[in-house]
């Protein structure tokens, strides 16, 4: 068994992670500081904190493991996008600044699953978002669209 | 739970753009009325992340009464097919469609036509005064054309009659070239329409005229044969590019099919694509060949099928601007189930969300994801 590299990634708020480098470069952004070869250090995270980076590194490590079925990785997936929307805009953000195409598309596929079928303020309860229209605007609106209230 | 203002709101800003990326069209309808914000984070959205695509719409009429139609709609923006459910139309005959969106219903007394993007405005008006069984229809800048398609007992195969909207009667006009007088039919003519002109091509010959519904009159011919090899040839029009598709080697043989872009003056082809084929399989039904196949296109989509009732696969093709063709096929999840008393309808339509909100507005309507 050929040893892998460990790096170390430091977050915003100090906490180290040490990690196979063949899992972190599901990172588009480690990748490349690994091909630039400046990981000699730990590598500075400072867009993401440790409760965060906690959760990519949970998915990455599922998704790196060998013997795993698409069954198990969907019950995986399923049971981690389950959290609060706060948590998984902090995960987007994250997977975005980390460049990790496929965690952003999870994660953008799993919000739009919440905004499908629902009705506006069905939305505004799920993601606590304030109405910002006027009641003028808001009675043009159910006026017109009376069957997007029921 | 706290309300938060914008600025704090958890999902916002190009996070929201990118996940409205991954909402189907029907659902961004509510989600437009969440919030000012939610609302120009989907404008942005639509512009920027992932814009509306042509829709394909696919008509199924039962040919028992009440003849009932029932839609089906593929939107490619999010690759989901979409059952739409609507008040029903009054049946007037079989239901056709000649090119684009334009659906039609023609009988001995009454012509009932359609060319709004979700047909929604349905227009009824006497039948022409030549009865036809199988005519060129077409809507062009506001008038109905009627070309052709005649009985055997009417004087002039050829006969032409525009509908003037103003005036709401049926106009003789200048009939059909004489040269098309054995092809005469929706059968054997290919048509396109633009803003002001209709375009008919004889498939198997690409001898092509023009049609001005204002002056009358027909202009040609021209001869759309870029390649000498063409057996079979369909026209159409949309996002201001008319387009000839052009199959090579016989009915039972198709060994390729191309695509060629065409200048509205001069009539100059110019190949845009080539088939891949794979695809070209699809398009073959096991009876018939290739001799008919099903083409609508609206903005810079084209979908292809073997003729429509049998169409298990579509042939998917998006014109790239600069350039190109991106090819594809689909699985038809509108496929009746082999239950041959049903007539089917193909139609294409740019679909934009407003068009979408006026639809949902009129609140006899329903869209749901097939699932």
């Amino acid at each position: 068994m050929s040893s892998t590299k460990l790096l170390t990634l430091k977050t915003s708020d100090g906490e180290e992670f040490k990690l196979d480098e063949a899992v972190a470069v599901k990172s588009q952004a480690i990748k490349n500081m690994v091909e630039d070869d400046c990981v000699s250090n730990a590598i500075p995270l400072p867009n993401v904190d440790s409760k965060t980076m906690t959760k990519v590194i949970e998915y990455w490590k599922k998704h790196s493991e060998e013997g795993v079925s698409k069954d198990q990785l969907n019950d995986f997936d399923k049971g981690f996008l389950e959290v609060h929307h706060s948590v998984l805009y902090d995960l987007l953000l994250a997977a975005n600044y980390l460049n990790d195409k496929e965690l952003v598309d999870v994660i953008c596929q799993e919000v739009a699953d919440r905004i499908k079928g629902k009705t506006p303020e069905e939305i505004r309860k799920e993601f606590d978002i304030k109405n910002d229209f006027t009641p003028e605007e808001e009675e043009k609106i159910r006026q017109e669209n009376a069957w997007a209230f029921d | 739970m706290a309300i938060l203002l914008d600025d704090e709101a958890p999902i916002h800003g190009d996070v929201l753009e990118t996940i409205l990326s991954h909402v189907p069209l029907i659902y961004l309808v509510p989600a437009s009325y969440v919030s000012k914000s939610w609302s120009r984070a989907i404008t942005t959205s639509l512009q920027c992340f992932n814009k509306a695509k042509p829709w394909l719409i696919i008509h199924t009429q039962c040919t028992r009464s009440p003849y009932d139609i029932s839609v089906r709609a593929y939107d490619p923006r999010s690759h989901v097919w979409i059952e739409i459910s609507q008040p029903s139309i009054k049946y007037v005959s079989a239901l056709r469609s000649s090119h684009s969106n334009l659906l039609y219903m023609l009988s001995p007394s009454k012509l009932s036509f359609s060319f709004d993007p979700m047909n929604i405005t349905w227009h009824h008006v006497d039948a022409p005064r030549v009865w036809r069984t199988d005519p060129i229809v077409s809507h062009v800048g506001g008038s109905i054309i009627i070309a052709g398609g005649t009985c055997d007992f009417e004087d002039d195969p050829l006969a032409v009659e525009v509908y003037n909207t103003e005036t709401r009667t049926w106009e003789m006009c200048e009939s059909m070239p004489a040269i098309l007088k054995d092809s005469a039919a929706s059968t054997w003519l290919s048509i396109a329409t633009t803003r002001d002109k209709l375009i008919v091509t004889e498939k198997f010959t690409g001898v092509t005229y023009c049609f001005d519904p204002k002056l009358k009159k027909w202009a040609g011919p021209y001869e759309l044969r870029p390649d000498p090899r063409i057996f079979h040839s369909v026209i159409g029009f949309s996002n201001n590019r008319l387009i000839l598709i052009g199959m090579i080697g016989d009915a039972e043989n198709v060994t390729r099919l191309k695509i060629w872009k065409v200048d509205t003056e001069s009539f100059e082809c110019e190949e845009l694509g080539e088939m891949p084929s794979e695809l070209i399989k699809k398009l073959k039904s096991e009876t018939f060949g290739v001799s008919s196949i099903s083409v609508c296109l609206a903005g810079d989509y084209a979908y292809m099928s073997k003729s429509s009732e049998l169409a298990e696969e579509i042939v998917g093709c998006e014109f790239i601007n600069g350039g190109g063709v991106r090819w594809w096929s689909m699985k038809n999840e509108a496929a009746g189930d082999g239950n041959r008393s049903e007539r089917v309808v193909f139609t294409c339509s740019v679909i934009g969300l407003g068009d979408l909100q006026r639809a949902m507005s009129l609140g006899n309507r329903k869209f749901a994801l097939k699932l």
